[in-house]
């Protein structure tokens, strides 16, 4: 009887123990939620806001008391947001289609077959890996200008990203894994390695192709570096670089500005809610633990 | 199957292949080319040997540039301290757990534009900053935090941190669960508490995403470029507190027409990226061997 009571005691300080760690780490938790989720918040709270509301004030105005789209409407038409959209959206798929044929082309060699050169094509591969990107865009903008003519155009977004270096090597990883004894019995009922790559490789390394295809996609999405070399005529801009533009524009225009950066994010933060658990693998994935 | 030269391979490597050498490795041929030469991209460049490397060495700018990217590379150990704990509490088995994981992602895939953007709105003298600050008592009157020399690298440095918080969290956390229970249960029967328990469980078992941490987020502080841009306006904040080697690389290239100068700046990237990476290849190699 005691013992049974002295056990339920303990439990219940057991439990009561749990309940106060949890709330704790709950605190914690919101702490960190408040840090990395208050900018959002705030922009969007001030992109809402009317003209009589405080953008600087003592104490500060945080929630807008006269809501209004008015902020998005003025920054749509002045600015082609949705010929930003579509360019962000035309790089970012053509590449991420492209890059992945070809590395995938690329990486099945690379992982499957014996050829002159092999280790060290590769080998040199992996050396440019280290090279800063920012170091070759002295000669690609020379490229750009005098020998490919697509200054101020996607396509200069497009043909340097067609291939990537990391997307080969993960592919390469990929295929390796998949036993040679699949291969050999393609080869055995005639198909070539054409054949071979697209019908039994690249179904099986589904995954990986998945992970190459977010992190190429959210690299384009938010690069901003060449793009802002590139591009200079407003319809031609990307998201990214349109938004500086705008920030150029409505620089005294708070309420405009948070429209603008609300109407960049919320279509990737979208896709990255829908596509939750296939980003934090592909964008993580790429370390072995 | 014959065993002889097979063209096949070449064949699947050609496209990709042909992509790398004119975007990457001809590029890395034009800029040393370049560097040795006096070219504003108009005009045809000029040879003139070593001259642009003797120039750097007595530019102070190109000097307080490099002093500024090493100095940047402290967000590498903040990073990786922050992102540990950060991980360590996202591992509990709490209810809704995976919502926060997510929240705190979010910075990561909003990119450096739009957020650093979000953050200027914020600090600007008439900004959310300084009207909380007062409102506390905390300042008197408005400080201009984007103008202050002395604030202009920490501030990029903080909204970098900020900006890797959740990426770097999230292979920490992978890391984390890859560690078998049982060692955090024998660590326990040890007599260690929590706080143990992670420094000899946790960290020795997060070996490998330490470097790998380590290594991409350096490079990132050495790279950084975005975050200053964004902050300063794309001046490089007042009296250059803000200019980095590769925001001095694009200031000398692309704003005042100095490609070779540029392309000089550019090969002393790449060195100490080379020395970089090859102190990095031994740590890991070392690493290895005592596993």
């Amino acid at each position: 009887m005691e013992l049974t009571q002295t056990a339920t005691i303990r439990t219940g300080a057991a439990r009561r123990r749990k309940l106060v760690e949890d709330i704790f780490w709950y605190v914690v938790l919101c702490l960190v939620a408040v840090v990395t989720a208050f900018p959002f918040i705030w922009v969007l709270a001030t992109s809402l806001k009317g003209p009589n509301d405080a953008i600087y004030s003592v104490p500060p105005q945080l929630l807008p008391r006269e809501p209004t789209l008015a902020n998005y409407l003025r920054v749509w038409n002045q600015l082609p947001i949705a010929n930003f959209f579509l360019n962000s959206i035309m790089v970012a798929s053509v590449t991420v289609i492209l890059n992945l044929l070809f590395t995938s082309l690329a990486a099945y060699p690379f992982a499957k077959m014996k050829f002159r050169g092999r280790d060290a094509i590769f080998y040199l591969l992996l050396a440019t890996f280290i090279v800063p990107p920012q170091l070759t865009f002295i000669p690609s903008f020379v490229l750009a200008v005098n020998v490919f003519h697509y200054y101020d155009s996607i396509l200069a977004l497009i043909f340097p990203s067609l291939a990537t270096v990391f997307n080969i090597f993960l592919l390469r990883q990929a295929f390796k894994t998949v036993p040679d004894d699949l291969i050999d019995a393609g080869r055995i009922d005639g198909a070539g390695e054409f054949r071979i790559w697209w019908s039994i490789l690249m179904p099986i390394v589904r995954p990986s192709l998945a992970t190459a295809a977010i992190i190429t996609f959210v690299n384009q999405w938010n690069d901003f570096f060449w793009p802002s070399l590139m591009l200079h005529t407003r319809t031609n801009m990307t998201l990214q670089v349109g938004l500086v533009a705008l920030q150029g524009m409505f620089a005294s225009d708070t309420r405009g500005v948070a429209a603008g950066v609300v109407m960049t994010v919320v279509p990737i933060i979208i896709f990255f809610i829908v596509l939750q658990r296939q980003f934090v693998r592909g964008l993580t994935g790429a370390v072995k633990g | 199957m014959s065993k002889k030269f097979s063209l096949t391979p070449y064949l699947f490597l050609t496209p990709a292949l042909l992509v790398i050498a004119v975007f990457v490795l001809y590029p890395i041929a034009a800029v040393v080319y370049y560097s040795f030469t006096d070219y504003s991209i108009s005009t045809p460049p000029i040879w003139v040997g070593t001259r642009n490397f003797q120039q750097l060495a007595q530019d102070p700018i190109f000097w307080q540039a490099l002093s500024h990217s090493f100095i940047y590379l402290l967000v590498t150990p903040t990073l990786i301290v922050l992102c540990i704990i950060l991980a360590i509490v996202v591992n509990r088995k709490l209810p809704g757990i995976n919502a926060f994981r997510a929240m705190y992602y979010i910075p990561v895939i909003s990119g450096s534009i739009a957020v650093g953007i979000a953050w200027r709105l914020m600090l600007d003298t008439n900004g959310l900053l300084n009207s909380l600050l007062i409102s506390l008592g905390i300042l008197k009157e408005p400080t201009q935090w984007l103008a202050e020399p002395a604030y202009t690298l920490p501030i990029a440095m903080l909204l970098t941190t900020w900006l890797g918080l959740g990426y770097y969290m999230m292979i920490f956390l992978a890391g984390l669960q890859n560690i078998p229970e049982e060692l955090y249960d024998a660590a326990l029967i040890d007599g260690c508490n929590h706080f143990q328990k992670h420094w000899h469980v946790s960290l020795p078992g997060l070996r490998p995403q330490i470097t790998f941490v380590a290594i991409i987020s350096s490079l990132a502080a050495i790279e950084v470029f975005n975050e200053i841009f964004i902050l300063t306006g794309g001046l490089g904040g007042v009296l250059n507190s803000g200019v980095t080697i590769v925001f001095y690389l694009w200031r000398q290239a692309f704003r005042l027409q100095h490609a070779g100068y540029a392309s000089a700046v550019a090969i002393v990237l790449l060195v100490i990226t080379l020395v970089f990476s090859i102190v990095n290849i031994r740590r890991l190699e070392r690493g290895e061997e005592t596993e």
